[in-house]
């Protein structure tokens, strides 16, 4: 079976690497050209009733000749990527190339492509790819199976270079699209050239070796009240730098559950409508745990990375409403880090979150020890999980029975949204199916 | 239309000007569809002068394309059923629809592909008058609706590019005429359309040049790659044509006698048979007869050139072929294959597989018809012929021997290799004096009593001998399968001196629901033998009735499966060769659903702008109030007395302006204080309560009179 899987792998980087060349090699012409030159050879071979062959001749010539002409292609180039240190998946990232032109000619009608590292996956990660995709997915059923590609991290990028002047320097704006989260490796670029027809591209390749981290996928949440009341924070005096309960007066908050009522400012409550408190310096302070579960045996696993886009989304959100982070989770060994409060930045957390992995060789048990070790300095608990299964719920029930207020949320594939909800049931407000393809729809309509 | 945002993209690169009314004439040139390509080119060439644009929804995209998709399949289950040669005028009745529906599979697809352009129009139309400049992925492909259900950005597909080159390879669907008008038109078109692509780097000398270069490597090599596919072609088809099964060949049939080893045939179902009212069906369905045999090549000859073959005109009704003027008293229902090919033509071509005493079929769709002195009728047509036998005993179409003595009359000719053993069987049966019927009953009795039927030809004892594998049958081994049955008998008669032949064909003895079915295994092969009395030429067939019980044997368990498949073959070929009226039904089916698609289309965008229209009529009342303020009037009059309000002047700015005239100083605030009645009339909620309505009126009124 595994060899098998061997000539499948095979065939699989054999048909990416002739696709990867012919998208270099050839303009969009030139790859129209390709295609009409297969089926005009494929539909010709009746040369008595079509004469489909001659177009096979003419398609061939014109290959022949713009393959010949790229080989000619004096150019000699260098060039340096003004990038920025951060991505984020899903969103645009752009920046400048500074290109200089080594020879003493007038260089035009150039096209700069950037290098990235082979994205394509060793054998043993493809084969763990595959098995779990013929585990999710039933046999025969094709149009369940995922479309896009779990290893790639970018989709190939091209830009116009306008014309470089003899010896001359020459900025282009680059602008990639970051498919997932994780670090994305730049290796060089490539200069090409097209022959007259405009069918086949010199290329000319130098090293520029680079990378950029790409945050997570984030989501806008709305304005959430967390649920947990403020907590004594051991030692939180030192933390507890701007925001908590003191004497001094710090600035205007929203009423969170257990503020005092002395605290209430009237004429805000009047003015604004809702229930305003006054925030004063102290060691009270709200302090939530945003817990990632990352349990799962598939290392592409879509659920994952919605999951950890979730987590991201809060990790932002929470951390501009002014109170402490704590991420738990694990990877190749448990993870806490807190942020907020000048301990740490968002965009921190968010690098972490960039680099989290799937965890498939350790028991859930060891996330349930790490989070009820951590639970009682917390005034509340977000948890972000694959599943809803047994192990899961009585890790739930045990935060809820330490009398820690908890919201669930559960991604689900599409069209899975119904689950009994366990010892969520009393509180099902606190209760979330988040459904891939649904999850900004569903998170849009937290309250 | 309905608030769907487009996905952002880069600008669609556009095809040139008229490059796309260029390639469907072009099209229409080569395809014999000039006008359709002219009027179809015109009308998108035209949406750059027509600036109105649709602005279609992607549900509205996917409706489009569906039906595009479904005339398209129309257009492939007719082509592939009827084969249209581009005229519709005899779609679906008629003869000659019957005859269209027996042409070759290749041209058949061809049709499909030449009609492209055609069905595919709209989906171009809609793109080049649609306000996007691209059609959406997602209008095309479910998958694409599937990831764009996830949130990912799918982006559309410029048509028009796709669109000339199913033009340019539509043309080039038809059959070769030699001449190389499509190469050179085709050069102009790919020219023209890389003409936007070409690189700005190069001068246009350059590119001109290395398109002068690219269309003369193309043409010479067009010249070898003809030359090479015909060469291909040739030996592929020579090659291929060992590995088929070879049915009858009117000039020669090829024994296997002399073969060592089993004799194997599968149990495929090749003939099926229905006789009128459950009479019997003949024994014997014969495909041919030979007169000549060759002992070195262990072959049969027919003793008459191809050019004997004598074609027969078909009946007024096109589908009656009279064989031979006689009275048919029975009729049997033929369904088989014609597996042979014309090499002219390329039309399937075969001997059909007739009972003795065949005079005329009916209900045959067969191009041409011929037959040879030796009874062989050869047809022409579709792979699959389903037509009626009319029969009956007594004259063939067989050629009578000829008397003119044994050297001459290739009915009584024997080999000579073959006579020693032939003349020491008959000094055996010591018949010699015996008259013709006593004769026949003796070699007869001689094969039923002396001989057993096998399909294993063990390696003769006698090799070292000189005998001939006939000779070794008849004096040693004494067992073997019908081809030395009826070889040896024909020669024995002949030495006899009764004219003989030995015949090829299927032996008829299986029932399979109200008809019959013969197997490839029942492939027979006897004895024709020649009445003096009837001048006719009856069946004698001397192999062991055992061997149809020994072919039974050798039946597979799994024999109903395969059978199944037969039967399914059988419907699909019936199908696919126009032997059913499915195919009708079929074009009648998808009429309706065309015509419900394209209602949708059409009604779909009607119901909405009627939606629009009339919630615009209702709104008006409501988003537009006091509009029949009487100032209005007043300020016609004031603009017509020499005070013109500015365009987006506001109404107060200009009054103002206006009663720094001299001559309207006086009414400056009176004019100001009813333009604020006005005002409140046209938009406060509370508008006016109806003492000041009538203030406004007549205060109008009165400076209406003044000016």
């Amino acid at each position: 079976m595994i060899a098998i899987y061997k000539l499948f792998y095979w065939v699989y980087r054999a048909i990416s690497s002739v696709w990867y060349w012919a998208r270099r090699r050839f303009t969009v012409a030139g790859l129209c050209v390709v295609v009409g030159f297969i089926v005009a050879g494929s539909s010709g071979v009746d040369v008595e009733n079509t004469v489909i062959y001659q177009t096979f001749s003419l398609l061939f010539a014109a290959l022949v000749f713009a393959l010949i002409a790229s080989r000619f292609f004096n150019g000699k180039f260098s060039a340096t990527r003004l990038l920025p240190r951060i991505g984020t998946a899903g969103e645009p990232l752009q920046y400048r190339v500074a290109i200089k032109n080594l020879t003493p000619r007038l260089q035009n009608g150039l096209t700069l492509l950037e290098n990235f590292a082979d994205p394509r996956p060793a054998f043993d990660d493809w084969l763990a790819f595959q098995l779990a995709e013929s585990r999710r997915v039933r046999p025969f059923h094709v149009s369940a199976r995922r479309r896009n590609n779990p290893f790639r991290l970018v989709n190939p990028v091209e830009a116009a270079i306008p014309p470089l002047p003899p010896k001359g320097e020459i900025e282009a704006r680059m602008e990639i699209l970051p498919l997932r989260r994780g670090v994305l490796r730049f290796t060089g670029m490539t200069v090409a050239r097209p022959d007259p027809l405009g069918i086949c591209r010199a290329l000319r390749h130098f090293s520029a070796p680079q990378s950029v981290l790409i945050l997570p996928k984030r989501y806008p949440l709305p304005p959430i009240a967390l649920p947990g009341a403020m907590k004594y924070q051991q030692g939180g005096v030192a933390l507890a730098a701007n925001i908590g309960r003191s004497d001094e007066f710090v600035s205007m908050r929203d009423y969170r559950r257990g503020d005092p009522v002395r605290h209430i400012h009237w004429r805000s409550w009047a003015k604004a409508g809702k229930p305003i408190v006054k925030e004063f310096e102290d060691e009270f302070f709200a302090r939530h745990a945003l817990v990632l579960d990352t349990f799962t045996d598939e290392q592409h696993s879509e659920i994952l990375e919605e999951a950890v886009s979730v987590a991201a989304s809060f990790a932002c959100t929470v951390l501009t409403q002014e109170s402490l982070l704590d991420l738990l989770f694990v990877g190749a060994e448990s993870y806490c880090f807190t942020a907020g409060r000048g301990l740490a930045h968002g965009d921190q957390m968010l690098e972490i979150l960039a680099s989290v992995r799937a965890c498939g060789d350790k028991p859930f048990s060891i996330l349930e020890n790490l989070v009820i070790g951590h639970v009682s300095a917390v005034s509340g608990c977000i948890c972000v999980l694959q599943n809803w299964n047994d192990a899961r719920r009585e890790f739930v029930r045990k935060i809820r029975a330490l009398g820690v207020p908890v919201w669930v949320f559960v991604i689900t594939p599409a069209g899975k949204n119904h689950f009994d909800l366990g010892p969520m049931r009393g509180e099902p407000d606190n209760f979330h199916v988040l459904e891939i393809g649904r999850i900004k729809e569903q998170l849009a309509h937290l309250r | 239309m309905n608030g769907e945002t487009p996905v952002s993209e880069t600008p669609a690169v556009k095809t040139p000007p008229l490059l796309l009314l260029a390639a469907l004439l072009f099209w229409g040139w080569q395809s014999g569809l000039l006008w359709a390509g002219a009027a179809m080119g015109l009308i998108l060439e035209s949406s750059r002068l027509i600036k109105t644009r649709w602005d279609f929804t992607e549900k509205e995209f996917r409706r489009i394309f569906t039906f595009c998709i479904v005339l398209s399949l129309a257009a492939a289950v007719y082509a592939f059923t009827s084969n249209e040669e581009g005229s519709f005028s005899q779609m679906f009745s008629g003869p000659a629809a019957f005859h269209n529906a027996t042409l070759t599979g290749v041209r058949a697809s061809s049709a499909f592909f030449r009609w492209l352009p055609m069905t595919l129009f709209l989906v171009a139309a809609t793109q080049l008058f649609g306000a996007r400049e691209r059609i959406p992925w997602t209008a095309i492909s479910v998958f694409a609706r599937r990831m764009a259900a996830r949130e990912k950005m799918i982006a559309g597909v410029n048509v028009t590019y796709p669109y000339f080159i199913i033009c340019v390879f539509s043309a080039g669907i038809h059959a070769n005429a030699g001449d190389d008008s499509f190469f050179w038109g085709q050069c102009i078109l790919v020219g023209w359309a890389l003409w936007p692509v070409r690189s700005r780097r190069f001068w246009l000398p350059v590119w001109l040049a290395a398109v002068a270069l690219v269309v003369v490597l193309g043409f010479f090599s067009q010249r070898g790659v003809g030359d090479l596919v015909r060469i291909l072609e040739n030996y592929n088809g020579q090659w291929i044509a060992r590995f088929l099964r070879q049915r009858a060949d009117p000039m020669q049939s090829i024994t296997a006698i002399g073969h060592i080893g089993e004799l194997k045939l599968s149990g495929q179902i090749v003939i099926r048979l229905h006789t009128e009212n459950g009479a019997p069906p003949p024994l014997y369905l014969r495909e041919a007869s030979y007169r000549i045999y060759h002992p070195a090549k262990r072959s049969w000859y027919a003793g008459s050139a191809r050019t004997d073959f004598i074609g027969i005109s078909p009946q007024t009704n096109q589908t009656s072929w009279v064989l031979l003027e006689r009275t048919n008293a029975d009729s049997l229902n033929i369904a088989c294959y014609l597996n042979g090919r014309n090499v002219q033509s390329g039309n399937a071509m075969d001997l059909l597989p007739l009972p003795s005493g065949s005079g005329r079929l009916d209900n045959l769709y067969a191009f041409t018809l011929q037959k040879n002195p030796e009874g062989a009728v050869l047809a022409e047509g579709p792979g699959l012929v389903i037509f009626d036998a009319r029969y009956g005993p007594g004259q063939t179409m067989d050629s009578p021997p000829a008397f003119s003595g044994a050297d001459t009359n290739l009915d009584l000719f024997v080999p000579a290799e073959e006579m020693p053993a032939l003349d020491k069987v008959i000094s055996g049966l010591n018949i010699s004096a015996a008259d013709e019927e006593q004769k026949l009953r003796a070699v007869a009795r001689f094969f039923g009593n002396n001989f057993t039927y096998s399909v294993w030809q063990p390696k003769a004892k006698s090799s070292n001998t000189n005998l001939t594998p006939l000779a070794d049958f008849l004096l040693n081994s004494r067992s073997g399968h019908c081809e030395y049955f009826a070889s040896a008998t024909v020669l024995l008669l002949r030495e006899l001196k009764i004219p003989a032949r030995y015949a090829v064909g299927f032996y008829v003895h299986e029932k399979s629901g109200r008809g019959y079915v013969v197997r490839e295994r029942d492939a027979h092969a006897w004895c024709l033998v020649w009445n003096g009395k009837t001048k006719t030429w009856d069946d004698f067939d001397t192999t062991p009735a055992s061997w149809v019980a020994e072919e039974g044997k050798r039946a597979s368990v799994t024999q109903w499966l395969s059978d199944l498949r037969s039967w399914m073959a059988f419907q699909i070929a019936k199908f696919r060769w126009g032997q059913t009226n499915l195919r009708k039904y079929i074009l009648w089916g998808l009429i309706p659903v065309l015509i419900l698609l394209l209602l949708q289309i059409v009604f779909s965008r009607g119901r909405q702008r009627r939606r629009q229209n009339r919630i615009s009529k209702k709104s008006a009342p409501i988003f537009w109030p006091g509009l029949d303020s009487e100032f209005y009037r007043l300020e016609k009059k004031l603009v017509a007395c020499g005070f013109p309000r500015q365009s987006g002047e506001p109404m107060s700015a200009w009054l103002k302006r206006a009663g720094d005239e001299t001559a309207l100083a006086p009414l400056r605030e009176p004019l100001l204080q009813l333009l604020k009645l006005h005002y409140r009339h046209r938009f406060d909620p509370r508008g006016l309560d109806e003492t000041e309505r009538e203030t406004l009126r007549r205060e109008v009124e009165k400076y209406l009179s003044v000016f």
